[in-house]
């Protein structure tokens, strides 16, 4: 497995100054188009279910249904303290499905 | 002098204690009498002053009052803006930590060296921002602790806890759950998880509500139409639900500022533990989480000890209990113990071993020879849970042919998917021309006690190579130079 440098700017095809945080989530970005092929779960949409934003199918089993929780948890937990405003408040709503989920298949705490 | 000295920077309440010569630690009040200092800064229009703690809590103007501003420390953007100064997080919390160091100077001696305590989720920024903070104050940072290892330290002092515990710290503003050996002084950090805005504050939140929705009910109007009335029930809230962790009921009074009359609150413990639910739900992922990326299961932790003012409430006792078995323990003083942790850790820091809280890497287009795939992906150099201090090279190649200059950017998190992680920093190398794709690069990360990271890029060729300290610009971040002329002006305030 070769590992190829690849900064942001390089990908993008524009430079941005050194050393500042920003945003790694762009809408039409390269990240965009190159993770489109394995959406683990669903754009945050106020309009979809917790089972879509969640991606958790009517027929999947409890143990995947758990794995798939505890990634998402930790995906956007971690989100939350992200320096790209727009992906922190997109963790909040995704943290709220992901409970509700919980609670539906796995019992009230 | 005080010699050890450790200083819990809280998002609700802060608080300092040093090291007796009996070798104790010891909580040291404000000069208000208090024991513990609220984390609220108030700017008087009349007086060129700025009260710190529960005076400033009460004040009641709430344009000129600051809450939770370490809620904002890893911010790079976020500035308050008062008579029309921009003030950095920085630089409150710098408030808050002047009035500590002189109101306690004045019964442990003087204090130029601490240990403050951090969130273990606290990022490279925020804990950049706390450090400048305290260098604003007049105090040289002698090393960051996340607050649930301090804790730790205090628990296996004072309790004499040992073998494999799980803190379980829920404070104000943030949850860390950390895992860790302790075997008398020796203690080892295995893992800690941490999750922002998730605390006594959001309870504080939803009890609003509550009481909005239930007065709504009664009279037909809202509780309150400005910020200052807003406090207001919110305190009320919060005494509300301090009193829900001692009686099963409680019942309040609550009126609007537009005498819309008087309505009666009567809120159950159960009704509140419903209302938190969702809440401590995430608790529990969280804890799922901590013994996950230690590889262990809840029957594998001999003790869950307590931090924090939150962990008063039954619920969080009963359930952690459901989860692990057995009686989590309470040292009481669950407010203090990180502070007094953190005046243990002062003199105990060496037989401490901590570790990396987040993983650091760069982006790498990954090529995957047997699928022919390839991928942008966050290629990680050094794990989360690796022990610090530490240092961990990664070979790259260059991806184009005649590529004048290599960069490299600089990750924080541990998601693969590029889009879950921060960039935190970019460092950039010129190289020699003419050269094909292909050539190697080492990138090092070196990872200190503070929990701060240099990144090294090395270009195997031509040996040319460059260093570089994660630095952050935004509005809210200060230069090294405007930080002194800050510090400068700071230092001749007056700071009740």
């Amino acid at each position: 497995m070769f590992k190829i440098l690849k900064s942001l700017s390089k990908s993008l095809g524009g430079s941005k100054p050194a050393a500042e945080p920003k945003s790694t989530a762009k809408e039409g970005s390269l990240l965009d188009k190159v993770n489109k092929g394995a959406p683990v779960a669903a754009k945050v949409e106020p309009s979809k279910t917790p089972e879509e934003l969640c991606g958790i199918t009517p027929k999947m089993p409890k143990d995947e249904i758990k794995a798939q929780l505890k990634m998402l948890f930790r995906r956007y937990n971690r989100s939350a303290s992200s320096l790209d405003a727009k992906l922190r408040g997109e963790a909040d709503q995704m943290l709220d499905a992901i409970v509700q989920m919980r609670e539906k298949h796995f019992g009230e705490i | 002098m005080a010699e050890y000295v450790g200083i819990d920077l809280g998002t609700t309440l802060s608080g300092l204690a040093y090291l007796k010569p009996d070798g104790n630690p010891e909580i040291v009040p404000n000069a208000d009498g208090e024991r513990l200092t609220h984390s609220v800064v108030f700017f008087d229009s009349h007086e060129d002053v700025k009260l710190v703690g529960s005076a400033a809590r009460d004040g009641g103007e709430p344009d000129r009052t600051i809450f939770q501003i370490k809620r904002y420390m890893d911010d790079p953007e976020h500035l308050v803006e008062i008579d029309g100064k921009k003030w950095t997080p920085a630089e409150i919390s710098a408030l808050i930590l002047s009035k500590l160091k002189r109101d306690c100077s004045k019964i442990c001696g003087d204090i130029t060296e601490v240990v403050i305590t951090v969130p273990a989720n606290f990022n490279e920024l925020a804990r950049k921002s706390t450090i400048a903070a305290a260098e604003m104050a007049g105090m040289k940072v002698k090393r960051l602790v996340n607050e649930p290892t301090a804790a730790a330290v205090y628990y296996a002092h004072s309790q004499g806890v040992k073998g494999r515990i799980l803190v379980f710290d829920l404070g104000g503003g943030t949850l860390d759950t950390t895992i860790l050996d302790v075997e008398g002084d020796n203690i080892k950090i295995l893992t800690s998880e941490g999750a922002r805005h998730l605390g006594g504050s959001n309870f504080d939140d939803i009890l609003l509500e509550a009481y909005a929705e239930q007065y709504k009910k009664q009279t037909g109007a809202a509780l309150y139409s400005d910020e200052r009335h807003r406090r207001r029930v919110l305190q009320a809230t919060e005494d509300a639900k301090k009193m829900l962790s001692k009686l099963q009921r409680v019942n309040d009074t609550v009126a609007n500022d537009q005498n819309s009359g008087i309505a009666r609150i009567d809120l159950s413990r159960d009704h509140f533990e419903k209302l938190i639910r969702h809440m401590l739900t995430r608790t529990v992922f969280l804890v799922e989480q901590a013994l996950d990326s230690a590889k262990l299961k809840t029957s594998d932790i001999d003790h869950v000890v307590l931090v924090g003012g939150s962990t008063r409430i039954p619920k969080v006792k009963s359930m952690l209990e459901k989860m692990f078995g057995k009686v989590p323990k309470s040292c009481g003083n669950v407010d203090e113990c990180v502070a007094l942790g953190a005046a243990l850790f002062a003199k105990k820091s060496s037989r401490i071993q901590e570790v990396c809280n987040a993983s650091y890497g760069t982006l790498a287009m990954v090529y995957n020879a047997k699928t022919k795939e390839e991928k942008l992906m966050n290629s990680i150099v050094i794990p989360k849970n690796t022990p610090i201090p530490c240092s961990r090279t990664q070979v790259y190649q260059t991806s184009e042919d005649n590529e004048r200059v290599i960069e490299v950017d600089i990750t924080q998190g541990e998601d693969d998917d590029a889009k879950f992680v921060d960039v935190i920093g970019r460092l950039t190398l010129d190289v020699p021309p003419n050269r094909p794709k292909g050539c190697e690069v080492a990138v090092t990360f070196s990872y200190d006690e503070n929990q701060r990271v240099r990144a090294l890029v090395v270009d195997k060729q031509s040996g040319r190579s460059k260093e570089v300290a994660v630095t952050y610009k935004g509005a809210g971040v200060l230069s090294d130079e405007e930080l002194k002329r800050r510090s400068h002006h700071l230092r001749a305030m007056r700071i009740e």
